[in-house]
Parts: C-alpha cells; sequence; structure tokens
C-alpha cells in the first residue's frame, strides 16, 4: 500500500519531489565533498610535515655571526638542526624560455638537503644533475610564467650564468604555500656552489628538530637577527587557505541543509493542508496516527534515500578534484577516504527524514473532525484581509499582491529564510574578497596608500651603501617625474629583522621604517598616537602580546648589533607574518646593513590626477622602469597575496550559481504551489475576466516583492555579519580590527539585482504554469 | 426587443479516454435584451456546459454565438477576459471570493481592472457600497469572507457580478448551495436585477428559482427539447407560475 501511494503522490506532486530531491542531492553532495576534502587535507597536511620530516622549528638569518653563535647554542643544549642555504636571485636576473620571470617576492637557490622534497608524483627526491632545476608548484602553476617539464630557465647574477632545464616541481613543505612570502629553485650542490660567491647574498635556513617545549625561549634569548623564525604549528598555518576553501564550502553545505529543511517544512505542511480531509477520513475509519505520519514519512525516505545515494556518487568526483587542487602542493597518500563521504552524506540524509518525523508531529495531534474542519479550506480564527483596496492607490494587481502577503505572512516565512540566507552568501564573500582587493588593505601590511607603487622590491647586501641605493632610486622617479612637470611624493617601506624584548620577555620581529616622503603619522594604528621621535615605537598587538608591552611601556629592540630602548606609543595590526611587526620612527637612526628587504617604490602625486592622467603617469613609470610593474595600492597587495583573493574568487562564482540555482528553485516550488493551492481562485478570477498576464503578473509580483524585502534584509545584515564571520579569520592572520570595503553598487544594486533577475524570471516562467487552469475549472472545484 | 444572445448550431465534444462525448448538439436560441431565462434539464444534460460555452468561458467546438453583435468564437482569450469583465457578470453555485480581501474588496476588485469603468477608487467603492445596501448585506461589507452566511456570500456574489454594470449575467445555479429562505432572498434579489433591465441567463434544478424567470430553455442530452415563456414574474402569482411549469417539466419527461 505504501509503495502504492508512494508512487501515486511522486506524480501528483512531481515538481515538488523534484525540488526537494535536488536540495537533498546538492546538500548530500557538498556535505560528503567538503568534509572529506577538510578532514582528508588536515590529516594530510600533518604526515606530509611528518613524512617530509619538517622541522619543529626554522629560522633564516644572512648573519653569518648569528648563524655560528646559534651553533654554539645548539651545541651547548645538544639540538639538532641541519643548515642549508638561500642564495638569494633577482626574479629579474631570471629568464624562464627567453621571457624575464614574473615573480614579485624573494626567490632563492638551494640544494638538496634537510626537510625531504617530493616531485610530482610524491617520490622523494633524492638527486638533481647538474644543469637541472625543480621549482615549487606555486611558480610552476603561475600563469604569467611559462614553466613546463623540459623548458630552459636561464639565471644570471652578477659574472655568472647558468642555463637550467626543468626537471618539474616540487611538492615542499617550508616553500610550497603561496602564503610564504618566499620560493626557492632547487639545483645541484655544484651549481648552488657556482652561484654562492662574494657577492652573492646567502641566507642561511636552519631547521632545529627538537621536542624541548622551552626552545622558543631560550631561542628568543639569544637575540638573533633573523629573516624569520617560525614552529612547526606556523608551517601549518601557512596552508590555512588550502583548508578556507574546504571551510567555506561546508559552510554553504551547512546551509544548503538547513534550507533543504526549509523545504521539507514548508511542502509537509502544505501537503498536510491539502489533504487534511483525506487525514480525517483516515482517522475517522480508524488508521492509527503513527501510520498516517508512516505514508509521509516513507516518501521522504525514499527521496532522502535516493538523494544520499546520489550525493554519495556525485561527491566523490567533486572530492577529487578538490584534493587534486591540493595534492599538486602537499603529499596526500593512501586511499580516498570514501567512507567519510559516506558518512557526512548519510548524515545529511538522516537529518532530512528525522526532520520530516518531527514536521508530521502535527498529524498526531489532530482529532479526525479537526483534520475534516481545519486548514486551508475550513474555518478560519484569525482575521485576513490586511489593506483595504477602497483605502488604496496601489493598481489592482499590486494590492492583490501585497495584501496575500501582509494577509498570509507565515506562508511566506520559508521563502524569506531562504531569499536572506542566499543574499548573505552571496554578500560576504564579496565583502570579503573586495576588502582583500581595497587600495585601504595596504594599511595592515605595514604600508601606506599611494597612487601608484612600482615592484622594485630591494634585496640588500651587507658590503652595499643600502641608504644610497633606496635614495638613489627615489631620485630617479622624483626626476623623471619633475622633467614632466608633475611634483611627487616618493616613498619606500624598508624591513629589518629585530630582536624585541621587555624585561625577560623576548620574541623576534619583523621590523619596518618608511624612507623618503613618508612620516609615521601617515600609517594607520589601532591605539595611541604614531610615534613621534626616533626613541618612539608602535608595535602590532601579536609583538606587544608576546613580550607583554603597552602603551607607555619601555621595550628593547635589537637591530643588527645595536640595541636601544623605546617607547611604545602606539598599537597596530599587520598582516605580514601572522602578524608580527614594529614600526619605527622615519628618522630612526638604523643599521642599513642589516636592512632584509623592502617592498615596492610608492609614488604619491600631490597635484590629484584623475583617473586618464593617472594612466599617463603609469605610462611614464612603465617606460623608466620596463623590468617592473606599475601597481594601485589595491593591486599591489593582489600582487602579494593574489592566490588568496583569486581562490576566494572562484568560490565566490560556485556559491552566486549555487544561490542563483537555489532562488530559482524555490521560487518554482513556491509559485507551484501557490497555483495548487489557488486553483480555485484563479478559475474565479479568470471567468470574471481578468487575462492571464494579470494573474501571472500577480503570482511573479508576490515572489518578487517577497524577495525585494528578503534582499534588503539580507543586505542590510550583511555588513555586521561580514564583520563577525570574517574578522576571526583576518585575525588568525594577524588584523585585529578590518574596516570592510562595502562596494555600494555591488552589494546594494548589482548582485541584488542578478538575484532578483534570475529568481522574478524562474517566477515568471512557473507562473505561466497557470495558463492551463481554464475559467470554466470554476465548475469542478470543490 | 434587441438581441443580446444569438446561439446558432452550437456544438460542444470532449474527447475523454479516446471517445468522443459529444455534450451540446447544434442548439440553437436567441436572448432578448431584459429577459431572464432559465435552462433546466436533467442531470449530465449539458446545462452549466451550454451556459460556460455561451459565456465565453468555455471553448466551443463548431457553430457560433453573438454577445451584442460580436461573435465570441472569433475573439482571442484576451478579449474574450475583456468581453467577461465589462459586459458580463457571473454568479456560481459554490460562492467563490478571493480569502484574504474583505467582502466589499471582494465586490470592487474587478472594477480596479475594468476598463470600461473609469471613475476613481473612492466612486467605485461607493458603488459598491450601494449595491451592498440594495442587497441588504451593507453590515457586513468589512467582514472577512468566512465571516458571513451562504445566502450574504452569494448576495455579494451578486453584487461583485453587478459592479461593471454587465450587460448580461450568467449564474450557474445561483441558489444551489442555499437553503430555501436564503435561496429566495437571492432570487428576489435577481429578479429585481431583472425588472431593472438586467439580462439574465441561469441554470437551476429548482422549480421555484425557475418559476421567477421570464423564460424557460429545456435541454436534453445537449439539444434544447423545448421552451417556455412565463411572461414576466409578479410575486403574487408565484405559485400559478410554479404549478403551470410544473405541468410543462412533466410534459418535458422532468
Amino acid at each position: 500500500m505504501y509503495l502504492q501511494i508512494l508512487k501515486k503522490d511522486l506524480k501528483r506532486k512531481k515538481t515538488m519531489n523534484m525540488i526537494l530531491l535536488i536540495f537533498v542531492i546538492l546538500a548530500a553532495t557538498f556535505i560528503a565533498g567538503s568534509a572529506n576534502n577538510l578532514l582528508t587535507v588536515s590529516s594530510a597536511l600533518d604526515s606530509f610535515l611528518e613524512k617530509a620530516d619538517a622541522p619543529d622549528y626554522w629560522f633564516a638569518s644572512t648573519n653569518a655571526e648569528d648563524i655560528e653563535k646559534f651553533q654554539e647554542f645548539a651545541a651547548e643544549n645538544g639540538y639538532d638542526y641541519f643548515i642549508s642555504r638561500l642564495i638569494q636571485i633577482e626574479p629579474k636576473n631570471v629568464l624562464v624560455e627567453g621571457k624575464k620571470l614574473e615573480y614579485s617576492n624573494t626567490l632563492a637557490l638551494s640544494n638538496l638537503g634537510g626537510i625531504k622534497i617530493f616531485d610530482k608524483d610524491n617520490k622523494e627526491i633524492t638527486q638533481i644533475n647538474d644543469g637541472e632545476i625543480y621549482v615549487t608548484h606555486v611558480m610552476f602553476s603561475s600563469a604569467q610564467n611559462d614553466f613546463h617539464v623540459g623548458g630552459k630557465i636561464v639565471i644570471s647574477q652578477g659574472e655568472v650564468e647558468k642555463e637550467f632545464t626543468i626537471k618539474g616541481y616540487t611538492k615542499d613543505a617550508l616553500f610550497g604555500s603561496s602564503m610564504v612570502g618566499m620560493t626557492r629553485f632547487m639545483v645541484s650542490e655544484n651549481d648552488a656552489d657556482l652561484f654562492d660567491n662574494d657577492k652573492a647574498a646567502v641566507c642561511r635556513s636552519v631547521e632545529i628538530r627538537t621536542k624541548d617545549a622551552g626552545y622558543r625561549d631560550k631561542f628568543n634569548e639569544l637575540g638573533l637577527n633573523t629573516v624569520m623564525f617560525v614552529d612547526r604549528a606556523m608551517i601549518k598555518m601557512m596552508y590555512f587557505m588550502e583548508m578556507l576553501i574546504a571551510a567555506i564550502l561546508l559552510v554553504v553545505s551547512v546551509c544548503l541543509i538547513f534550507i533543504s529543511m526549509v523545504i521539507l517544512r514548508f511542502i509537509i505542511h502544505f501537503t498536510i493542508a491539502e489533504e487534511f480531509r483525506e487525514i480525517g477520513v483516515m482517522k475517522a475509519i480508524g488508521i492509527k496516527s503513527s501510520r498516517i505520519r508512516g505514508l509521509y514519512i516513507v516518501k521522504y525516505l525514499a527521496i532522502a534515500v535516493i538523494g544520499t545515494g546520489t550525493g554519495i556518487l556525485l561527491s566523490i568526483p567533486f572530492s577529487r578534484i578538490m584534493i587534486e587542487r591540493v595534492s599538486a602542493k602537499i603529499v596526500i597518500t593512501g586511499d580516498d577516504n570514501i567512507f567519510i563521504n559516506f558518512g557526512a552524506a548519510i548524515l545529511a540524509g538522516a537529518t532530512v527524514v528525522l526532520f520530516s518525523y518531527l514536521c508530521t508531529r502535527k498529524i498526531r495531534r489532530f482529532s479526525p473532525i479537526d483534520a475534516i474542519r481545519i486548514g486551508e479550506t475550513g474555518e478560519r480564527f484569525k482575521k485576513k484581509g490586511a489593506l483595504h483596496l477602497g483605502s488604496s492607490h496601489f493598481p489592482a494587481v499590486l494590492f492583490l499582491a501585497v495584501n496575500d502577503i501582509f494577509s498570509g505572512f507565515k506562508a511566506y516565512i520559508s521563502m524569506i529564510i531562504i531569499f536572506i540566507l542566499g543574499t548573505l552568501l552571496v554578500i560576504i564573500p564579496v565583502n570579503t574578497i573586495n576588502t582583500l582587493r581595497s587600495d585601504h588593505l595596504i594599511t595592515m601590511f605595514n604600508m601606506v596608500e599611494s597612487d601608484h607603487i612600482i615592484s622594485r622590491e630591494m634585496l640588500f647586501n651587507p658590503n652595499e651603501d643600502n641608504e644610497a641605493k633606496i635614495e638613489r632610486q627615489f631620485l630617479e622617479v622624483k626626476e623623471m617625474f619633475a622633467e614632466n612637470g608633475i611634483e611627487t611624493e616618493v616613498f619606500q617601506e624598508i624591513m629589518f629583522r629585530s630582536n624585541v624584548s621587555k624585561g625577560e620577555k623576548r620574541t623576534n620581529s619583523l621590523s619596518f621604517q618608511g624612507r623618503g616622503g613618508v612620516t609615521t603619522d601617515d600609517y594607520v594604528y589601532i591605539e595611541g598616537t604614531p610615534p613621534a621621535n626616533v626613541h618612539e615605537v608602535a608595535l602590532t598587538y601579536l609583538t606587544a602580546g608576546q613580550i607583554g608591552a603597552k602603551i607607555g611601556d619601555d621595550v628593547e629592540i635589537k637591530v643588527g648589533e645595536d640595541t636601544k630602548v623605546y617607547i611604545v606609543t602606539a598599537i597596530t595590526q599587520s598582516l605580514n607574518n601572522m602578524g608580527e611587526g614594529v614600526r619605527f620612527h622615519q628618522d630612526a637612526e638604523l643599521d642599513y646593513n642589516y636592512a632584509a628587504g623592502s617592498f615596492g617604490i610608492q609614488v604619491n602625486y600631490r597635484d590629484d590626477p584623475d583617473e586618464d592622467e593617472l594612466a599617463a603617469r603609469k605610462a611614464l613609470l612603465e617606460k623608466l622602469y620596463p623590468d617592473a610593474r606599475i601597481y594601485t595600492s589595491g593591486g599591489y597587495i593582489g600582487y602579494m597575496i593574489g592566490d588568496v583573493a583569486s581562490q576566494v574568487d572562484s568560490v565566490k562564482v560556485l556559491i552566486l550559481s549555487i544561490i542563483l540555482a537555489i532562488n530559482a528553485l524555490v521560487a518554482v516550488l513556491m509559485v507551484k504551489s501557490f497555483i495548487t493551492r489557488e486553483k480555485s481562485e484563479i478559475a474565479l478570477l479568470k471567468a470574471i475576466g481578468f487575462h492571464n498576464g494579470f494573474l501571472i503578473l500577480w503570482q511573479t509580483l508576490r515572489i518578487g516583492i517577497v524577495l525585494i524585502l528578503s534582499v534588503l534584509v539580507g543586505a542590510l545584515i550583511s555588513g555586521p555579519l561580514s564583520t563577525l564571520i570574517i574578522t576571526p579569520i583576518f585575525r588568525m592572520m594577524g588584523a585585529y580590527s578590518i574596516q570592510f570595503e562595502i562596494r555600494i553598487l555591488e552589494i546594494y544594486v548589482l548582485y541584488p539585482l542578478a538575484v532578483l533577475g534570475v529568481t522574478a524570471s524562474a517566477a515568471f516562467l512557473s507562473a505561466r504554469g497557470l495558463r492551463k487552469i481554464s475559467s470554466a475549472d470554476i465548475s469542478n472545484n470543490e | 426587443m434587441k438581441t443580446i444572445l444569438e446561439v446558432k448550431d452550437l456544438c460542444k465534444t470532449y474527447v475523454l479516454n479516446k471517445r468522443q462525448n459529444n455534450v451540446l448538439k447544434n442548439v440553437n436560441f436567441r436572448i432578448e435584451e431584459g429577459e431572464m431565462t432559465a435552462v433546466m434539464g436533467p442531470s449530465g444534460s449539458g446545462k452549466s456546459t451550454l451556459l460556460y460555452a455561451v459565456s465565453g468561458m468555455d471553448t466551443i467546438t463548431a457553430g457560433e454565438v453573438t454577445f451584442c453583435g460580436r461573435n465570441i468564437g472569433e475573439m482571442n482569450q484576451k478579449e474574450l477576459a475583456a468581453l467577461r469583465l465589462d459586459e458580463m457578470g457571473f454568479i456560481f453555485q459554490q460562492m467563490y471570493m478571493l480569502k484574504n480581501l474583505s467582502v466589499l474588496d471582494n465586490i470592487i476588485f474587478p472594477a480596479c481592472q475594468s476598463r470600461k469603468v473609469k471613475e476613481k477608487r473612492q466612486e467605485t467603492l461607493e458603488r459598491g457600497h450601494e449595491l451592498m445596501r440594495r442587497l441588504g448585506i451593507i453590515d457586513v461589507a468589512d467582514n472577512d469572507i468566512n465571516e458571513v452566511s451562504g445566502g450574504q456570500l452569494q448576495r455579494a456574489c451578486i453584487c461583485r457580478s453587478m459592479i461593471n454594470r454587465p450587460k448580461m449575467i450568467f449564474a450557474d445555479e445561483p441558489t444551489g448551495a442555499l437553503n430555501r429562505s436564503s435561496s429566495d432572498e437571492v432570487m428576489e434579489e435577481l429578479a429585481e436585477l431583472n425588472s431593472l433591465g438586467t439580462t439574465i441567463m441561469l441554470v437551476t434544478h429548482d422549480v421555484k428559482v425557475a418559476a421567477k424567470c421570464t423564460r424557460i430553455l429545456y435541454i436534453v442530452d445537449g439539444n434544447i427539447k423545448g421552451e417556455y415563456n412565463l411572461g414576466r414574474y409578479e410575486r403574487e402569482k408565484l405559485r400559478d407560475r410554479e404549478r403551470t411549469l410544473n405541468g410543462w417539466l412533466m410534459e418535458m419527461g422532468w
């Protein structure tokens, strides 16, 4: 009997059941795929670091004396360590297939030793022949460069020049993530020796393997000048982005399950309301409530089983695609963890069945008479008719639509929740991407906003006059513009490694000093006042927290060989190196022999040029620096962290497509159910002379009005919700106070219009189904 | 008198389970302005189908239906809808109304969409009140449709059918769902409307209802078997009319 009823119901409510099935499939697919991805990547990261024998601590330094000091310290404490070299290469001195390498960050040559690195087939690379070269996957897959196996790379440094053959890409635990602001090419020891000459800037990479919990404190007490110092947890953290995408999709999946449940609730309540009389008759003739509920639940069980099964099948290729993306960077071994897909999808299916069971509780509560008399076609005890036509100035069709919504608001709640959720799922990623790409974000990278940034990041050599080198560049730019009658401010952010301490507490941190036409007043601080003289500094939340410093405290900062006492006047934030940072006054005397690097050269025009003029000036800069790229502030951040924004961007497109599909399906579902429920009213209106166009517009307008209201609410709450959801992610990267970039046109006009357009079109097309109802059907209705 | 509705050789055929079912077979009749015509006949004879076919609510298979000189068979759906909205009024056995509107709003709603009625919303509202007053249901104007009795609701349906000042009202068993006293009240209202000049065509099973009409068409198996002219309705002669009509119906095989 169940099977027969099921068959009849599936046939009668084809569209409704189909839409519910689609949602269950979508939810099962996404939850299975993203859970698999999240768990696989998370466990694979641990096993990859284990397999690669990743160090417990890792630091790099350009100072040979510091390295010796460390060796003594390690010998005293019995620490196991390995030192490898990172020979710094100017990206402009690298030709890939005859074209200049497009890369902005630090590039180094290195040879095997220490941490194990793997090839694309997950095999450890144990031998590199002379003339052969491996690059990291981030580099290998960059769209701007033509890396391919067998391709040629020519590297020149000073008087040395050598051609290499590309053997492939590496899975390198230390340099494999796009969040590490550095990459390395692996060559043979002989080839590395060739470039490791007197003129080369060589940095020592030191890997420490120890289980000593007190290592960090002891190391900090050494007061070394390090280019970087991270522990294993931070190495893992560098792969945070690989997890972020899976995490976003997991959130979307949970939303999809929620939407499925809202739809399920709507369908069950609609079905029960429609079949009140049948339920009443069944009860009257003595069929138990549990048997009646069973009739409904068996259908949702069937949908859940089909949906979950299909979801599992679809999730397998889906998880593989997601894993493939990550497996290019890290070694993922073992099976596909299909059991995760099964577990997650079955959980989603079980939730749907359980929820359907809960939704049918209503049946149990009714007596046969209640069931026969109450319901949509029975008596009502609440007054309807929220508006009055006589006192309204709306056209008849608009009045009818608005009045319907306000008279039966409950029926629209499901739709409103789904539309609001959809709006949030679209707007929050867009706000995040826009923030990541905004000019303003540059202030969180220890820089100030500027009109143009030239990608002339400098590498410093302890044996050169670095300050003069910087000033020469500034002069070059200023003079070039002066010749064209343009007054400019030219400046650059110079980085140092420093050791910061307060009392017993000590930490290593990246430090910044703005050189040229910039002062400490130009930067953004969270608390306090900008450093006003050479004895004052600003610390980031992280660095201040590590040594327990507050505004007004004295701290000792060692740069190179000099240790000086500074007063902390401000707290700032930084997305560099997960939040560490010190800001020196522009006139603070620092030893430029220890300068670790710089950002690009920044140019501000004093005459506030328009867009066309800016483009012309960009052309001038390109002429002056043909090897460099010229960016805006936002563009420069994209250039530095491009992978992050583009990855979130790709997810945004996926989410937008899902949301548009969901809204369209929900609109179809609602319109179909309204048409079924209002068949007699439609037939009546047709009979008394209302044409199809009026009726289709009436149905479409109701969905449109509800959608506009929902999008408005969604857009309004998206601001605070973006802050609530995204701030913790930024906080993990070091930013404590995020000012979201909300582009009014995009957020409040463009996307809402796209959502409105698609949803209203779906409602309109679905509403055309009412044309099948004839005015003569009025005689067939009860 | 002027002919308002002319039906020539009207045929209506349904195909059900691959079987052709000829519901109306070459039906011919005319209705003149000011008439109140009742269509009677046994169940399944095609009374309601005839009503829906001549009022443009249903398509016809063959023949010609002319309403106010316009062949409705040549009209498209939009033109038919406009015709029904502006020139015809409808009353059904079930008192169908829009559930989210008050009784008054249901009555004036067609006027808000009509192209013929060119008046301000306030004027329409006043006309709605006037109609309700005439039919004795002004007290329930702002009530929900579930707050009024069946008789009141059917009178509200009559008001709605009148709101666009139609040339003719079509009623499909207008008293079928009412008790005797409500039925009498509703029929008195329809007779009153007719006496004021509104043409009415109604389908009924009830001799008491038909006795208030001026003319009876008797339909059997999709054909008009006979017609009877009762003349103008006079309340005091109702018994005689009923008796006469009963006799005639007996002759027809009722």
